[in-house]
């Protein structure tokens, strides 16, 4: 196994989720750094992160069926075990959220929905059940379920992407200086990175409606209209 | 027979100089890594990461002090307790070096992100320092029984 001494104590502090507001390094200079892994290591980094962070369109590409045996083929290519697992565990979320709003949106029914992972079976068996039965498993759905049903999509993402975090980082600490540390420090980063962009759209949202109702108000309009007056 | 006897002798006297500085190779290579990654990473106390990369290097100085404390002329009497304390005592200097070297590089990487607690995260270092002071002093107190 070979050992990253320089590169994870190359690699910045990564603040709390809550708290990330910057990126401690740009993408060009982690991808600097990271050129100090192997080819071999590289390659596993590269298909972990497309596994781990996918884009909305390469999600829109497929539907679910292929989708679903594309990851198989690429996570059978991952080597390390704890990263296999941490990827499974991502991917097997995204597909509990998919279902929760496939039936919220009344699209498909349970013999037409296709997951990944270990609760797909649970899932169809107990498509009726507000948490499909994964109560009891997967204490954290009773959190996440209500802002689903609440349409609170910024702050259900947000509370995923914590725990996806913590999960990320509790490897990231149990392996010191090996591809694991490496690969889960860039999953991080990645998700910092749609923190900072989802609380900047965010923001720009707020401000949008902040400024509609403030440019609304009769103060403020019959202001502006006395100040276009003045101007012709 | 005897030469071989004699042989053991001879690999029990060097033993603990080089099997101490292969691990003292190996641990400062080890720390040297993380401090040179750590100055990367930060604007102050580089002074401080090198200092540290270069503690794995004491092994070697208890492995030529015990060489000296074995050297003697080898014969088939002394040769095998030679051999016994001589390699014994270098395996533990080569271990201590590799593991401390690993505990230093642990040390630069968390005191890098919270400089506060540099002196407590080099506690581990210090206690693996402690054991190669087992092995060393111990090699020293035994060998005065190995006849001249």
């Amino acid at each position: 196994m070979t050992r990253y001494y320089t590169l994870v104590t190359a690699l910045p502090n990564l603040p709390p989720l809550a708290e990330c507001k910057q990126l401690p390094i740009s993408r060009i200079a982690l991808d600097k750094r990271l050129t100090m892994l192997s080819d071999n290591d590289l390659l596993q980094l590269q298909l972990a992160e497309k596994l781990y962070h996918q884009s909305e369109l390469s999600l829109e590409n497929l539907p679910d069926k292929p989708l679903i045996l594309d990851w198989q083929r690429k996570l059978e290519k991952i080597t390390s075990q704890p990263i296999r697992e941490r990827i499974c565990s991502r991917l097997e979320w995204q597909s509990l959220l998919a279902a929760l709003r496939y039936r919220q949106e009344g699209r498909i029914g349970p013999e037409s929905f296709h997951g990944f992972g270990r609760w797909t079976g649970i899932i169809r068996h107990n498509w009726h059940d507000p948490l499909f039965g994964l109560d009891t498993a997967l204490p954290f759905l009773n959190q996440l379920q209500p802002l689903l049903s609440k349409r609170h999509s910024g702050e259900l993402e947000q509370q995923l992407n914590t725990f996806l975090w913590k999960d990320l980082l509790f490897v990231e600490r149990s392996f010191q200086f090996t591809l694991e540390t490496v690969i889960c420090f860039v999953l991080r980063w990645g998700l910092a990175e749609q923190h900072i962009k989802s609380d900047a759209s965010l923001a720009l949202d707020s401000f949008k409606r902040m400024s509609e109702q403030l440019l609304g108000t009769p103060a403020i309009t019959q202001h502006l209209e006395s100040a276009f007056e003045e101007l012709s | 027979m005897d030469n071989l006897i004699l042989a053991l002798g001879w690999a029990g006297l060097y033993g603990p100089m080089a099997l101490g500085a292969i691990g003292s190779m190996i641990g400062c290579s080890l720390a040297g890594q993380a401090a040179a990654g750590a100055l990367l990473e930060t604007e102050t106390g580089h002074g401080r990461y090198i200092g540290i990369s270069a503690m794995p290097s004491s092994q070697s100085i208890y492995g030529i002090v015990v060489m000296f404390a074995l050297n003697r002329e080898i014969t088939l009497e002394n040769a095998p307790g030679l051999a016994a304390i001589g390699l014994l005592c270098g395996l533990a200097l080569m271990f201590s070096a590799i593991y401390q070297g690993r505990s230093c590089a642990s040390s630069i990487n968390v005191s890098k992100i919270r400089p506060e607690i540099f002196g407590m995260s080099l506690a581990p270092a210090a206690i693996v320092e402690g054991f190669a002071v087992f092995a060393f002093i111990f090699a020293l107190v035994i060998s005065a029984g190995v006849p001249a």
